[in-house]
């Protein structure tokens, strides 16, 4: 992958990424019942998201083409 | 031993060690040298660039706040989470492309970086003495933390204004002696007790009072419908409020400039890889926003008068904690106020410098230069001191909207790495409205339309003028913007 590519995929996903943070789709786990892990809905929901965003910055780490130059 | 004597012995025992850290940290290096100082030879490791910027999420806001909002208005303390985690993505390139220009100019601060591609005097003051007001704000909260805990923590024994004097005047020892790295160094012992301590307090408040998470939420949910939700009858905020907080608060993030010059400070390799684990460290807040959940059902916010006050009440109140824990809890709540002062200490210092006396006496040498930056440190110190012990509440009112304004510096920061047509007067055309109009909204007219945030609307009046101002203007000499924009192809040619 190129190094343009790379930057404008990571960017697109990042912006994706937010959206379950922020109204209108965080209306979705407005809510505090299911209680999961003895966590409120919404607060699973943030720590959920914030495990994937983790993921999905690892991913881009490893296909980084800056990487493979050893930088 | 009495439960406060233990707190006392612990605390001092604690700033003895921070103390210790700090000025051995620096030994060996060359204590004249200005990019030592500054950006520590532009070469620390990953663990310690981690802590750096990990101080910035456990700060004394860390211990006092985060349980402060969970406490006093529920769901949306989510947004303390949601907002570190998206603040440092951009820094992924941001950071790495930064730290190159840095290295080839040889820049340390955010003034020298816009000053670098704009090449504008009152661009650089004003970005200058914006920061530096924000950041005695900012200053004064952590100074009070310092104070607040050395209060509750020996039952009032140790007044306000020796507390914040005593930890305070250690950070900017070791800041003034050892510059970056020491309080580098100081943060990585700082950052580990604090998340050993924040878990165990966490869990420990949560089990005492409810038993079990589980029982402590539904509980809040039988008796304060709407508390844990957001937008509804019984919350404490609007979904707009929310989602433009989140925003704002992610977009500033590394706007401040103490943490925009940890770009220069760390290689490309150390930067990515803070990037990549920063969401797991934000997650390190959990216990302490379940903490403020635990007291909900304690006390109420009026008796308890200050919601930031909730964990240290509880912690002395409620626990029946062994001695060593409890100082533990001390010294590990200083930690958090000393881990951030100590960075920003430093980087106002910097700025102002750098920002200021640069720009009204130009050809110092670097001794010189070097000479005010630590004048500089102790000068900036007193000052945070006096607003944080002295200063009336309207100065810290004023400065508020200080705080706000730092994500104004976000279109200029971001056009000088991508936008080849920005100019200096669109730069400071819309600084300037987003600077006025953020004030505006946020002392004067606080009813925003729609509940968006002030520093929202700010930002769109910001980014208009500046668009609109840079086309209506001279573009800039190539040269000038090639080195920012296209620094990357320039050193693989």
């Amino acid at each position: 992958m190129s190094k343009k590519k790379f930057q404008r995929a990571y960017w697109i996903s990042m912006l994706f990424l937010l959206l379950p943070f922020i109204f209108p789709l965080f209306e979705v786990a407005n809510r505090p019942i299911p209680l999961i892990l003895g966590l409120p809905f919404s607060l699973f929901w943030v720590c959920l998201w914030t495990f994937i965003t983790f993921f999905v910055i690892l991913i881009f780490y490893f296909i980084d083409p800056e990487r493979r130059k050893g930088r | 031993m009495e439960q406060w004597q233990y707190a006392l012995v612990m605390m001092i025992g604690y700033l003895i060690i921070a103390l210790g850290i700090g000025i051995l940290s620096g030994r060996g290096r060359d204590s004249s040298s200005l990019t030592e100082f500054t950006v520590a030879g532009r070469n620390l490791n990953l663990v310690v660039t981690w802590f750096l910027m990990g101080g910035a999420i456990f700060s004394a806001f860390a211990f006092l706040g985060a349980p402060g909002w969970a406490f006093s208005r529920g769901a949306p303390a989510l947004y303390i989470l949601a907002y570190l985690v998206f603040g440092i993505v951009p820094w992924y390139f941001t950071g790495p492309k930064i730290g190159k220009i840095g290295r080839k100019l040889g820049l340390y601060s955010l003034v020298g970086f816009l000053k670098g591609r704009f090449e504008s005097k009152p661009l650089s003051m004003l970005i200058g003495i914006i920061s530096f007001f924000a950041f005695i704000q900012y200053l004064a909260i952590q100074i009070k933390g310092m104070a607040i805990i050395f209060d509750v923590m020996t039952e009032g024994r140790i007044p306000f204004w020796l507390g914040a004097l005593i930890a305070y005047a250690i950070v900017v020892i070791y800041v003034a002696t050892g510059g970056l790295r020491a309080a580098a160094w100081s943060d990585v012992f700082q950052g580990f007790l604090m998340i050993v301590v924040s878990w165990t307090v966490g869990i420990m408040v949560v089990n005492k009072l409810h038993g079990s998470t589980k029982s402590m939420f539904q509980n809040i949910i039988d008796n304060k419908p709407g508390f844990l939700e957001i937008g509804v009858e019984g919350s404490t905020m609007s979904p707009m409020a929310f989602t433009t907080l989140i925003i704002v608060s992610g977009l500033g993030l590394l706007m401040w400039p103490h943490l925009f010059s940890r770009s220069y400070s760390s290689g490309p390799k150390a930067i990515k890889q803070t990037v990549l684990a920063y969401p797991i460290f934000t997650l390190f807040l959990l216990p302490l926003l379940l903490v403020g959940f635990a007291g909900v059902s304690v006390i109420s916010v009026n008796e308890l008068g200050d919601p930031d006050q909730i964990l240290p009440y509880l912690v002395t109140t409620v626990l029946d904690l062994p001695g060593v824990v409890y100082g533990l809890v001390g010294a590990a709540a200083l930690a958090a106020a000393m881990s951030s002062s100590d960075v920003i200490t430093h980087s106002a210092s910097l700025e102002f410098t750098d920002g200021v006396i640069r720009n009204i006496k130009k050809d110092l040498s670097d001794k010189t230069v070097l000479l005010i930056m630590r004048t500089a440190v102790v000068m900036v110190g007193a000052l945070a001191y006096f607003v944080a012990v002295f200063g009336g509440q309207g100065l810290i009112a004023l400065l508020a909207g200080a705080y706000g304004s730092i994500v104004q510096f976000a279109p200029g920061v971001y056009s000088a790495l991508y936008w080849k047509r920005a100019t200096a007067p669109g730069v400071i055309a819309g600084l300037l409205t987003g600077f006025v109009v953020n004030i505006y909204f946020q002392m004067i007219q606080t009813n925003t339309p729609l509940d968006i945030h002030a520093g929202i609307l700010g930002l769109i009046a910001n980014i208009a003028v500046f668009v609109a101002v840079s086309y209506a203007t001279m573009p800039q000499k190539v040269d000038t913007v090639e080195q920012y924009v296209n620094i990357d192809e320039m050193e693989e040619a």
